[in-house]
């Protein structure tokens, strides 16, 4: 039988690994098992983060899926942020695009930047996704300028994904999909009331709706 | 070794370039099946117009195009005349060594297997090993060159494009392997996920025998290479050492592939796993759809941490006070002064003074006690510009400078 790795809290916060993993999940990155040290460590020190992460006011979440993230769930304790509109339309379509094998499993999860606002024009149409993503834009229809702002706020999305591990941007200008991309298809997962999902997921601090 | 520049200049220059469509290629591989060493044109617009048959169903005037087509593959140098009947009657063909390499291409995949693969390192090595024996023997210019320096260029170096030749085989098997894996979930979405895996295992495992072959016939490959180097003059060392980069190329594509299929292995099961297991009749996707056109507005937001920031508080300075510029006031405008008009007056003064001086200094000097004395610098301007107009200055090649008064010396001006 192996021997557990730590037998104390003490063992887990002398480890190497726990300054990175720390840093990590305190700035809202999602450790999936690409990051194969790190998912390793936070999977044999769970039973001492969870309560360590508790005392600050947040929750150590494991994912079916196979990834790890902190969820912050009391006012008081860690701070918490709310995705912008580029993020949640961005991950929303890489989510899509994850779940379509035809797209994912030709190239390993990489493709390039430009199916996402394909996908999202296609879904959505222009108008919508430029009012989403600019939402200062003149009433009278979106401009070449507004339509060039939407795009900045896309890049900003993708760039906040990747900062919370849901993608890689790749520097020839795709990008590499990755697993925590499945928590955007937490509120279909379950239910076929997405609303009946949504209003779980926000008592359980997982999700903010705008009223 | 061949030039890049000088080889890529020369292709520019002849303008080289091949297009061939559908058509064309299966044209040129009918004619390889056909296996004769010369074709009469009427064969070979016999066979363009079966091949259209299949390729072009319902094309017009196919004999047109055959002749177009035949014109296009020679001026491509894939097709070549073999008799020297010119215009007197209808030639003869052959395809090329050109042609007959792009359809041996596309018909003959080679596939890498372990047992191919066996084969090529072990000749490889019986090769190597006759060039070492060989190379211990040798003694003049003309030995190595006929024992070692052809062997290495010729047939060693065959052996490994051959290998190299396998390997794009298994590339592109590898690349049939993920289309097929993506066809197959599309198509069959979770009743796929067996027959995912088992492609999965099989490529893998081919994979890793290959790999393990590589790495213990590229090991002795080397050593022999190196010992041939050893031994051997320039000539023959760079032949080897030629050799012995494409050796460490070959062992290179397999730790690559490797990896990169190691890598590609664990996402696909991940992804079999995680997304094909828990959504078997991928209702997923659709909710997905749905809640994201809705999105705009119904908009839900994923919460993260946020991560915090020290504020760092600079230590607080006495910065001085730098004194306020200020001037005396003064009057913005002062009165105008009254200045005497000059030309005329100055002018005649020139005037009198050429009669007497014969050098501009001489001009100067007698005008000059006649202006007052704060005008008198811009006067010597006007002085000279009234000289130059009244008299002929002749110069020599380098002009003294004359003073005119204990302020004041101008160039010299013979007059």
């Amino acid at each position: 039988m192996m021997e557990h790795p730590y037998r104390s809290l003490e063992d887990v916060v002398q480890d190497d690994l726990f300054p990175e993993a720390d840093l990590a999940l305190r700035r809202g990155r999602h450790v999936d098992q690409e990051d194969t040290s790190l998912y390793t460590f936070l999977s044999d020190a769970q039973t001492y983060l969870e309560p360590f992460y508790r005392r600050f006011g947040g929750d150590l979440v494991k994912s079916a899926d196979g990834y790890f993230y902190l969820l912050p769930v009391s006012a008081k304790g860690l701070p918490r942020r709310s995705l912008p509109n580029g993020a949640m339309l961005a991950g929303q379509a890489l989510a899509l695009l994850f779940l379509d094998p035809s797209v994912v499993m030709k190239e390993g999860g990489v493709l390039p930047r430009a199916r996402v606002l394909e996908l999202l024009a296609s879904l959505l149409g222009e108008r919508r996704v430029v009012g989403a993503l600019n939402p200062r834009r003149r009433a009278s229809g979106p401009s070449h300028v507004d339509e060039e702002l939407a795009r900045q706020e896309l890049d900003r999305g993708l760039k906040l994904l990747e900062d919370l591990g849901f993608v890689d941007l790749l520097p020839d200008g795709r990008l590499k999909m990755r697993t925590p991309l499945l928590r955007f298809t937490d509120p279909v997962r379950e239910s076929t009331d997405p609303r009946e999902a949504l209003a779980l997921l926000v008592a359980a601090n997982r999700v903010e709706v705008e009223a | 070794m061949t030039d890049l520049h000088t080889l890529v200049a020369g292709l520019q220059k002849q303008g080289a370039s091949l297009h061939l469509d559908t058509t064309d290629l299966c044209f040129l591989a009918a004619l390889h099946v056909k296996s004769q060493s010369s074709l009469d044109e009427e064969l070979l617009f016999d066979v363009y117009e079966q091949v259209c048959d299949v390729t072009e169903p319902g094309a017009a005037n196919p004999r047109k195009r055959a002749t177009h087509a035949l014109q296009r593959l020679r001026e491509q140098r894939l097709l070549g005349r073999v008799d020297g009947a010119g215009l007197v009657k209808a030639g003869e063909y052959a395809m090329t060594r050109l042609g007959t390499a792009i359809v041996e291409f596309f018909l003959h995949e080679e596939v890498l297997t372990r047992e191919s693969l066996t084969l090529l390192t072990k000749t490889l090595l019986s090769q190597l090993s006759d060039v070492l024996r060989a190379s211990r023997r040798c003694e003049t210019d003309e030995d190595w060159e006929r024992h070692v320096v052809t062997p290495l260029n010729v047939t060693v170096r065959d052996l490994v494009s051959g290998i190299e030749r396998r390997q794009r085989g298994m590339d592109a098997q590898q690349e049939e392997v993920r289309t097929r894996i993506a066809d197959l979930l599309q198509s069959d979405w979770f009743a796929a996920v067996e027959a995912c895996e088992d492609l999965l295992t099989q490529t893998a495992s081919t994979l890793r025998e290959l790999h393990e072959v590589l790495l213990q016939d590229a090991t002795q490959l080397q050593n022999l290479l190196a010992e041939i180097e050893f031994l051997a003059p320039e000539r023959a060392a760079h032949a080897a050492r030629h050799v012995s980069e494409q050796v460490d190329r070959v062992s290179a594509w397999g730790q690559e592939r490797l990896r990169a299929w190691s890598d590609y292995f664990q996402f696909v099961q991940r992804y079999l796993r995680s997304v094909v297991r828990l959504d078997p009749k991928r209702a997923v996707s659709q909710r997905l759809r749905e809640l994201l056109a809705e999105w705009p507005e119904r908009p839900w937001r994923l919460v993260a941490a946020e991560p915090t920031y020290v504020r760092l508080m600079r230590e607080p300075e006495d910065r001085p006070l730098r004194p306020r510029v200020a001037r005396p006031a003064g009057l913005r405008e002062r009165p105008p002064e009254v200045v005497a008009v000059e030309g005329d007056e100055l002018e005649g003064l020139v005037r009198e003074a050429l009669l007497v001086e014969t050098t501009l200094s001489g001009v100067v000097q007698r005008v000059l006690p006649q202006v007052d004395p704060p005008r008198q610098f811009p006067a010597v301007g006007r002085v000279a510009d009234h000289v130059a107009r009244h008299a002929r200055a002749q110069s020599p090649r380098e002009r003294q400078w004359v003073p005119v008064d204990d302020r004041l010396e101008i160039e010299e001006w013979t007059l």
